[in-house]
């Protein structure tokens, strides 16, 4: 089936301090961007765990963002050096079960940040574009 | 490399001098079932039964390292229990220790160059053919035909952290004992044994020419397992046989949680989220989220990964677990350079960071 624009779906689990609060930022200063992500509020990026990522992506999911605050200025100090670790090993582990790692971006961008945000999300969901469509999207078997 | 020395000493008479030398209060060994085939991991706790232990039998029934966490979990052994590990088990313990499951306190590890292991259904007591092969394969450094083929490929064959190391690959099974000593616990155990340590003996070059064909080995099953899981079909071929019994977990040493996270109700869904799914991909495939537990299980575990094989050997439908698990785990462990079992000080890499690492995943 051939992408549309809208078609694309990105899940992106970001943290409520930072990553969430641009991404507010970005609404109330009605910057426009890619309408593909779905956001799942977190209290800190360290609570996302592997599971998450790798549920993501064999649900069909084409692409899972995560987005935390920037190293050195996390909320409760060290999380985001956790989630760092957590994201690597799922996209090592992506890569040597056969999924593509490349649908997987973690970014650092602080609260008030809001055009950042708006760009990031703009260029993940065109490189997802790229890539097409997740073939486990329609995988029955998996 | 510390010094072996000739033990002049047969394995019945080590057994018996851990009684009446070192007086310890057992010691945990593999050892003959009554029905006179099948093998098992067993505590004695005096020397009546010694000449049924077969420390060396190439089975495992069961990752020693779980047995051993039982009777040290709770509490220090209240005397010394001597325990034989082989080099995957004692890793698996050092991991157990780590994660708080385990205590080497109070026991005195004893382990072995390790020439690998038959799946569990396959060897008995009276496969003289396949143990006379085997002890052939052992004292020339070779790999024995019908080895598991994870212990085939295993590069860490030598143990890490044991207090007496009793030489195996290289040697003959009805010379003396060769041991090493690398720990204080281990030197002091020489000495109440009363060997003479200048009896020293070389070490075998077998074990470098075994070292050589598992190093090939494994590079061989790295390639064929990245072949099968190069693409996502590739991962949906490989585990559409599995039956969702979570055995692989049950066996698995590393694997201690008394309730899994993926028999929890979390992955118990409402109905209607069922037919949101089937929806979605046009069908559902029962029970779901197979391919989940796998992955799953290797984001838990998969950076302590021992590659003991356990899971392997209890898969019913013979799926190469821990060939894939060995591969994707080490994988894992490179990235955070860290080698499960070799030092039990160092933190789990989920459980450390350093500020600056790690840039290609982040921006």
């Amino acid at each position: 089936m051939a992408n549309n624009e809208t078609d694309i779906k990105i899940v992106a689990f970001l943290c409520n301090w930072c990553t969430f609060t641009a991404a507010d930022l970005a609404g109330t200063s009605r910057l426009k961007y890619a309408p593909n992500i779905r956001i799942v509020k977190v209290m800190c990026s360290s609570r996302i765990e592997p599971v998450f990522i790798l549920k993501v992506l064999l649900d069909g999911a084409d692409g899972v963002f995560i987005g935390g605050c920037a190293p050195g200025d996390c909320h409760y100090s060290k999380g985001n050096f956790y989630a760092r670790r957590k994201v690597a090993l799922a996209k090592t582990l992506a890569k040597s079960a056969g999924l593509d790692s490349e649908r997987i971006r973690l970014s650092w961008i602080p609260a008030s940040e809001g055009p950042r945000f708006a760009h990031v999300v703009n260029e993940f969901t065109a490189h997802i574009k790229e890539l097409g469509d997740n073939p486990a999207r329609r995988e029955v078997y998996i | 490399m510390e010094t072996m020395i000739d033990s002049r000493m047969m394995m019945t008479d080590f057994l018996t001098a851990l009684f009446d030398k070192l007086d310890v209060a057992g010691v945990a060994v593999m050892s003959k079932l009554p029905s006179g085939e099948k093998t098992a991991f067993t505590l004695f706790t005096g020397k009546d039964d010694i000449k049924e232990c077969v420390p060396f039998f190439p089975a495992m029934p069961a990752n020693a390292a779980r047995a051993v966490s039982k009777f040290t979990r709770q509490a220090v052994p209240s005397k010394t229990v001597a325990v034989f590990l082989r080099p995957c088990e004692l890793r698996a313990f050092t991991e157990l220790i780590k994660i708080k499951q385990a205590s080497f306190d109070n026991l005195l590890i004893l382990s072995y160059d390790c020439s690998g292991v038959f799946p569990f259904q396959e060897i008995n007591l009276s496969d003289e053919t396949k143990l006379n092969a085997y002890r052939d394969a052992v004292s020339t450094g070779k790999n024995c035909e019908g080895i598991r083929p994870v212990c085939a490929a295993c590069t860490r064959f030598t143990p890490q952290g044991e207090d007496i190391a009793i030489s195996f690959v290289g040697r003959s099974t009805d010379q003396p004992l060769v041991f090493s000593f690398p720990s204080e616990k281990g030197l002091a155990a020489a000495e109440q044994l009363g060997l003479d340590v200048s009896n020293t003996v070389a070490a075998s070059s077998a074990v470098e020419s075994l070292a050589q064909e598992r190093r090939s080995a494994e590079e061989e099953l790295t390639a064929e397992v990245d072949a099968s899981l190069s693409d996502t079909q590739g991962l949906v071929n490989v585990f559409d046989r599995c039956v969702s019994c979570h055995a692989c977990s049950y066996v698995c040493p590393i694997c201690y949680c008394k309730n899994c996270y993926f028999d929890s109700q979390t992955f118990e869904y409402f109905p209607e989220s069922y037919f949101i799914r089937m929806q979605a991909k046009g069908a559902l495939r029962f029970p779901v989220d197979r391919v989940l537990f796998h992955l799953g299980r290797l984001s838990h575990m998969g950076v302590s990964c021992v590659a003991c094989g356990m899971c392997e050997d209890v898969c019913p439908v013979n799926i190469p677990v821990s060939q894939i698990f060995k591969t994707a785990g080490s994988k894992a462990q490179a990235l955070f350079d860290y080698i499960p079992g070799e030092n039990y000080d160092e933190p789990l890499p989920l459980l450390a960071y350093a500020e600056q690492e790690l840039e290609e995943f982040e921006d």
